[in-house]
């Protein structure tokens, strides 16, 4: 490619294309790099009340295998987020199928359908609560209106697990449905068309071809969910801040209230690095599958 | 036999019904956010719930005499354009030399933040902001939601930057061309509607983002999604002021996507899907 034409030496190149990134990489190293390393040491460190820090070695840690509150945390957090990924895979392949097969759908039309994430999660918590207050909410109405008991929604230390994943679903299943429609796109048409003249019903079509084949897309779409699913924080905050009682206390939640509630920087700053190499090892995992699973 | 044109017209008449089932299930309960803003404030917590009867603005207006909104929104535009400015100006140099090397560690590094929990920087963050006396400030926020901006802006414009054709570069390196001139002259052109996209998502994503805000600024810095917090409480009582609120915090970021929903597929999957 570099010719002898060139007036720019190689090294000239590189030290110029070094010096465009250098920027990014540096502010990244400053803002993300150095703060973990510091967030390493923290966890090392045991804070008293009066800010001042002493070296615990791993007493962080051994406190954090004997606290309950941080396996009643790990429970919770494992909890909202499989629920919430099936209820999303389900309902965003569905809404996902059904794009595809409207094409002449208005794009406007279209952008509504997939609004809901684009939305501030804060905001989409303030409306949820309005609409599932147990007492003068619309939610209770339309079940009562049908018949149904009324339920205590959010503030139900039962319901409230069920009811934080479903708000989730509204806001995220349409961004499912995002990626797996750029995988349905993607796909070529002539396995259809073979399908349809061997017979095959939709139903079959759907399971045996479009499913396999789409695979891929899932799992992608599977990783993305799972790194935001199970840091869940914005809704919860706004909504329960971890209860009633702590029946939503999520490992984040848990660690953010340690660290900024109770000021024990600490020990949240070894709940956070527990919670991030879970993080990192539930995508690894998947990122292996994704592997697997190319075509 | 399911193939006749009969049934084939049952199928597509099923697909329509299910696409409205969908539509009122996705779009019904922003409709109801926005609706209640309208509602004079007995008819808001009203029960059983009332369909608008005679619309005002009063929520509106009591909104912006119980808080200064005003001054929040201020905050909010100042951080938000602040953090995409700085996300563009370090991201388009290096998703172009990422491009153009094929180095790409770089680009994985900065996916750091998309992965690790918030409250993971933040600890570490409002230790080090509180020793040099920044918890507060635009700069904190600025810096922390640059975070969120930055990996938007590179995996976004990566596709794009690749997408050139190598040898226009070459031809213009053969003239004599740095390649920072490249960059500015020729590539950044060329890719226009990626930068504006890029633009657009960092804006989004900065304007909805919560935690960083809800540690790092104070009463005078606070933005609007971390003053909407404080609603809850103020206005338990007061649905109305409250959804108003939401309404119009939620304007910008869905104004906005409708314009890049075409785009939106590879800007949000920051490059795992080709959209």
């Amino acid at each position: 490619m570099v010719d002898a034409a060139n007036t720019v030496t190689p090294d000239r190149q590189r030290v110029e294309l070094a010096a465009l990134s250098a920027p990014a990489v540096l502010f990244t190293l400053a803002m993300i790099a150095f703060p973990l390393a510091y967030t390493v040491w923290l966890g090392f460190h045991a804070f008293s009340s009066t800010g001042r820090q002493s070296f615990t070695g791993l007493g962080n840690y051994s406190k954090l295998i004997a606290d309950t509150e941080f396996w009643h945390g790990l429970w919770v957090t494992l909890a909202l987020y499989l629920l919430s990924l099936v209820l999303q895979l389900v309902l965003g392949i569905w809404l996902a199928m059904l794009l595809f097969n409207a094409k002449r759908l208005p794009g406007i039309v279209r952008s509504l359908f997939i609004s809901p994430f684009m939305m501030p999660p804060v905001v989409a918590g303030l409306m949820w609560l309005v609409i599932l207050d147990p007492s003068l909410g619309a939610a209770n109405y339309i079940l009562q209106a049908a018949g149904l008991p009324p339920s205590d929604w959010l503030a139900s230390p039962i319901w409230v697990i069920p009811t934080i994943a479903l708000i989730d679903t509204w806001q995220w299943a349409p961004y499912v449905a995002l990626i797996v429609l750029g995988g349905l796109q993607s796909l070529p048409a002539s396995v259809y068309e073979a399908a349809q003249i061997d017979g095959a019903s939709a139903f079959t079509t759907f399971r045996r071809i479009t499913l396999p084949l789409l695979l891929p897309t899932i799992v992608t779409a599977v990783i993305l969910r799972s790194v935001d699913l199970l840091r869940f924080f914005d809704i919860i905050y706004i909504t329960t801040q971890g209860g009633p009682g702590n029946a939503s206390n999520t490992l984040n939640i848990y660690g953010f209230r340690v660290g900024f509630e109770f000021f024990n920087i600490g020990y949240a700053s070894a709940l956070m690095l527990t919670l991030t190499v879970i993080v990192f090892g539930v995508v690894l995992a998947f990122n292996r599958l994704r592997g697997a699973v190319a075509w | 036999m399911d193939h006749t044109p009969l049934s084939e017209s049952w199928i597509k008449r099923f697909n329509v019904v299910q696409l409205v089932l969908a539509g009122i299930l996705i779009m019904s309960p922003t409709a109801w956010m926005v609706l209640s803003s309208f509602k004079p404030s007995f008819e808001v917590t009203a029960y059983p719930p009332t369909l608008i009867l005679s619309p005002t603005v009063e929520n509106y207006s009591q909104l912006m005499k119980m808080t200064p909104f005003f001054s929040y929104a201020i905050n909010s535009m100042i951080v938000t354009l602040g953090s995409a400015g700085l996300g563009l100006l370090f991201g388009i140099p290096a998703a172009f030399a990422v491009s153009w090397t094929r180095i790409s560690w770089p680009a994985v590094l900065t996916l750091a933040a998309r992965m690790a929990p918030g409250t993971l920087f933040l600890l570490p963050w409002y230790v080090m902001f509180r020793e040099v006396g920044m918890i507060g400030s635009y700069t904190a926020l600025v810096l922390s939601h640059a975070v969120i901006t930055l990996p938007i802006v590179i995996w976004v414009l990566l596709p794009s930057f690749d997408n050139i054709p190598r040898s226009i570069f070459e031809a213009a390196q053969v003239d004599g061309c740095s390649i920072t001139r490249i960059l500015w002259k020729i590539a950044m052109p060329l890719v226009g509607s990626g930068i504006a996209v890029a633009a657009i998502l960092s804006f989004v994503f900065s304007w909805n983002y919560f935690l960083f805000a809800l540690v790092l600024s104070n009463g005078d810095s606070k933005t609007l999604i971390a003053a909407a917090f404080n609603f809850v409480g103020e206005g338990s009582t007061q649905w109305g002021a409250l959804m108003a609120a939401a309404t119009l915090i939620a304007l910008p970021p869905l104004m906005l996507a409708a314009i890049v929903q075409r785009w939106l597929v590879s800007g949000l999957t920051l490059g795992a899907v080709k959209g």
